[in-house]
């Protein structure tokens, strides 16, 4: 016999009690809407996904139906979703969800996001899917609730971790997976210690950077897929960052990826408007970035030098105060000598003698243009407190917004921009995880040289959900390493045009390691301009044959009946 | 489930549980809840708890359920219910928390003067569950006779078809069941499992295939390690809960009928 059947016999001990004590007996019309509701609810298929029948409000998109579709009927409920950004892997996971839960395969279930998101995870099952979702708050929650939404940096510590390992979870789905690439991390330990039936992994980019990332995001799915460890290393390290070119292994990992690319799902997307808003320096702020780049032939500030340069370059073309804060922290730093000392002064003198930020004022000029909100981003701290400062000095109610934030005070931030502020400044790390759709007006205030990071700036704008063009304004200082980095590398490759997602399909596929180790080589390391023109522009060349060559794949994909 | 049957539902619910129906036009309706039924609905333990030990006047909620929003009044205020909303299951899975047992005699009219002999028959609603990695429900009911051991399928749809009352009417009487209940529930689970027996499992022939292949897998990744850890054992035990094919039978109500000769 191939399968063991039980028969449940609670029912038979409750029906003999009430047959020797003669009652309680129910009630004819109850027994009869009862057997009526069962067969309402019965799922007389093993196919086919019945969720949406139970949730009329929410209209999943055709990809996301037949992604939820795969993962139950052939991926056995353990699978990546991979969609590109903002093509909605959160309801494709809600509906897998919810097809468990009705068809009663799951129960106990485990959630892990950022910390960010757990709220609007919390409140998407309620309202969109009607899970009773609970965010974690209260260490009893994991035990008592059956649906539980927690960051893995709570889930992770004691007593959390106690107390997860003990439950069995019929489902665990962890978003932004990516974050697990790497085996040797806690995260990635505590990941693969939880006991689960069913998996749902949610990236963007199952690749970022090497090819054993994916290997360790599958075999957190399902050990032994790719083989174990030393067999795939074995196979895989001559073509280390290539997966496209290995036939074998993108079949392999399409059996538990599900990866929806754009321009397939043939959905309306608005327009980006890019506008690059050339910032003049006023003559203070010109001598503090001259005074800077003059220490690059210095020998204090040569070798790994290079690196402080740059990012003090990069520093001044944002605020006066993101420069005084680095110099601050290199005088306290070791001891050093007395000539490298007096350089830094001079440096904070010429800091000092800067009184206004033009950056800031072009940025108040066009918020008041604007009749509608804004959100500024900026790399550094100090820029943001600055930037808080002065828009109030006029006039212009702003509220801060960075990852390092607890989850509760990023709820309260985005809820007061969107209710009372006009303006959210934001910092790198706050760029991550915070749906704005509501929003239409991005400035970048400085450029982040990883184009990775831009787009997730813009992805928390320009997604699924937003209904009107979206504009982008990029600041970008005359003369100065940035001008350089968006005239040479962004505004060639057209970066800001690029829908979003396209742009880590053509990244993954270049064959060279670190954008920002790139980045740092050339303006570190050439020695004259025209050096660092040549080589900007060699690199931009790059990425554009990996552009077309992606187009030329599309068409040729496109040519298949 | 379409809307209009939800709300006819609704008020078949209700009624039977004898709430009172404050309104019942197109679109939404508000009821009366009796103590009994805001127990089981409204979730408040703590009021009902508070208002037994201080001895208040009890005072069950009034719900306004809304079945159709486009038909409503604008103003309405209520709960808008549909197919998937956890309070259509939560009245469902009431339904049958209120219903799992019951006994019922038929009427019928008897010639004058004669006393008519009801037969008593035991009668089951059954859900049976294919589960592995996917699941599948069948519905079924059964009732065997308690006389002469008489199996008959599609029973719930025949009682339907009689009028049953939950009194002993006048002019009938009772004979005594030959097979008592607990023997009768055991036929029929025999029936069952050998008739399941017979069935066709491709299905679970298919489970144990991607079980044993995903165990294979597992075993591969774990083959360079001397120790295997908590992670495999985990992994090992979750592919179990995962494939292993079963079918469950369960119940969803039943009882004691006790029919006429000609009945079934």
């Amino acid at each position: 016999m191939v399968v063991n059947i039980h028969f449940d016999s609670s029912w038979q001990e409750g029906f003999l009690k009430r047959f020797h004590q003669d009652g309680p007996w129910g009630n004819w019309e109850l027994y009869k809407l009862a057997v009526e509701s069962e067969q309402h609810t019965v799922i007389e298929e093993f196919e086919g996904l019945v969720a949406p029948k139970h949730l009329p409000n929410l209209t999943p998109l055709p990809h996301q139906l037949e992604a939820a579709r795969q993962v139950v009927e052939n991926m056995n409920g353990k699978a990546i979703l991979a969609d590109e950004v903002g093509l909605g892997k959160t309801i494709e996971a809600g509906l897998i969800l919810k097809e468990y839960m009705i068809r009663g395969l799951v129960k106990k279930v485990l959630i892990l996001v950022p910390a960010s998101l757990v709220t609007q995870w919390t409140k998407e099952l309620n309202e969109k899917f009607f899970i009773p979702a609970v965010a974690q708050k209260k260490s009893y929650v994991w035990e008592k609730c059956d649906v539980v939404v927690s960051s893995i940096d709570t889930a992770k510590r004691s007593p959390h971790q106690e107390i997860i390992y003990k439950q069995d979870y019929d489902l665990i789905i962890i978003d932004e997976a990516h974050k697990l690439k790497n085996n040797k991390t806690k995260n990635y330990q505590f990941a693969q210690n939880l006991k689960k039936k069913f998996c749902l992994l949610l990236t963007a980019t199952p690749i970022q950077n090497k090819i054993s990332e994916i290997f360790n995001l599958v075999s957190l799915l399902k050990p032994g897929h790719l083989g174990n460890e030393s067999a795939f290393n074995e196979k895989y390290k001559k073509d280390s960052r290539s997966i496209e070119n290995n036939e074998h292994l993108k079949e392999l990992v399409n059996k538990v990826m599900i990866r929806n690319r754009r321009h397939e799902t043939g959905i309306k997307w608005t327009e980006r408007h890019v506008e690059t808003v050339p910032i003049r320096f006023t003559k203070e702020e010109q001598e503090l970035y001259d005074a800077i780049t003059a220490l690059r032939t210095n020998g204090n500030w040569m070798g790994p030098g290079a690196f402080s340069v740059m990012t003090l370059q990069r520093e001044a073309c944002s605020s006066r105060e993101a420069v005084y804060v680095t110099l601050r922290n290199m005088l306290k730093k070791e001891k050093t000598s007395s000539d490298f000392q007096d350089q830094i002064n001079y440096l904070i003198k010429k800091v000092e003698s800067v009184r206004s930020n033009s950056k800031a004022e072009k940025a108040l000029e066009l918020i008041k243009n604007i009749d509608d909100k804004v959100i500024i981003f900026t790399e550094y701290r100090a820029t943001q407190l600055y930037l808080q400062w002065f828009l109030k000095q006029n006039g212009i109610t702003s509220v801060p917004f960075r990852g390092g934030f607890k989850r509760g005070k990023k709820d309260w931030m985005r809820e007061l921009f969107q209710n009372h502020a006009r303006v959210l400044i934001a910092t790198e790390a706050g760029g991550e995880g915070i749906n704005l759709q509501f929003c239409h007006h991005i400035i970048n205030f400085d450029l982040p040289w990883n184009p990775m990071r831009l787009e997730q700036r813009i992805g928390r704008v320009h997604r699924l959900g937003q209904e009107q063009d979206v504009h982008i304004y990029n600041f970008a200082t005359k003369d100065t390493v940035e001008e350089h980095i968006l005239k040479l590398l962004y505004e060639k490759i057209s970066l800001f045009e690029k829908v979003i997602g396209e742009l880590d399909n053509i990244l993954t596929k270049m064959d060279f390691g670190n954008f920002e180790d790139y980045l740092t080589d050339i303006f570190g390391y050439s020695a004259t301009e025209g050096e660092m023109r040549i080589k900007l522009e060699n690199f931009s060349s790059m990425i554009e044959l990996a552009t077309q060559m992606k187009e030329g794949e599309k068409r040729a994909a496109g040519g298949n009946p | 489930m379409q809307q209009e049957e939800i709300h006819e539902f609704l008020v078949r619910f209700f009624k039977a549980n004898g709430c009172e129906i404050l309104a019942n036009e197109q679109g939404y309706l508000t009821v009366q809840l009796t103590i009994e039924l805001d127990k089981e609905l409204m979730n408040r333990p703590f009021y009902w708890h508070y208002l037994e030990k201080t001895g208040g006047v009890p005072n069950p909620a009034i719900l306004t359920l809304i079945t159709d929003a486009t038909k409503a009044p604008q103003d309405i205020k209520g709960e808008k219910i549909h197919f998937g909303s956890p309070r259509l299951h939560q009245i469902f899975q009431s339904a049958k928390n209120l219903a799992g047992y019951i006994r019922l005699y038929e009427k019928r009219n008897s010639p004058p003067g004669r006393n008519i002999p009801l037969r008593p028959w035991i009668g089951l609603n059954i859900k049976i569950s294919y589960q592995c990695d996917r699941k599948r429900d069948i519905l079924r009911s059964i009732g065997l006779q308690l006389i002469n051991g008489r199996m008959v399928e599609g029973f719930h749809e025949r009682l339907l078809q009689l009028d049953l009352t939950p009194k002993i009417p006048d002019y009938s009487f009772t004979l005594s069941p030959l097979i008592m209940p607990k023997s009768g529930i055991a036929r029929i689970e025999r029936f069952l499992r050998k008739e399941l027996q017979n069935e066709d499992h491709q299905w679970a022939i298919d489970a144990k295939k991607r079980w044993k292949k995903d165990l294979q897998l597992l075993e591969h990744f774990y083959e360079d390690c001397e120790s295997k850890g908590e992670s495999y054992h985990n992994e090992k035990e979750a592919l179990k809960n995962q494939y292993e094919p079963k079918i469950n039978i369960s119940i969803i109500n039943g009882g004691l009928f006790y029919l006429t000769e000609t009945a079934i």
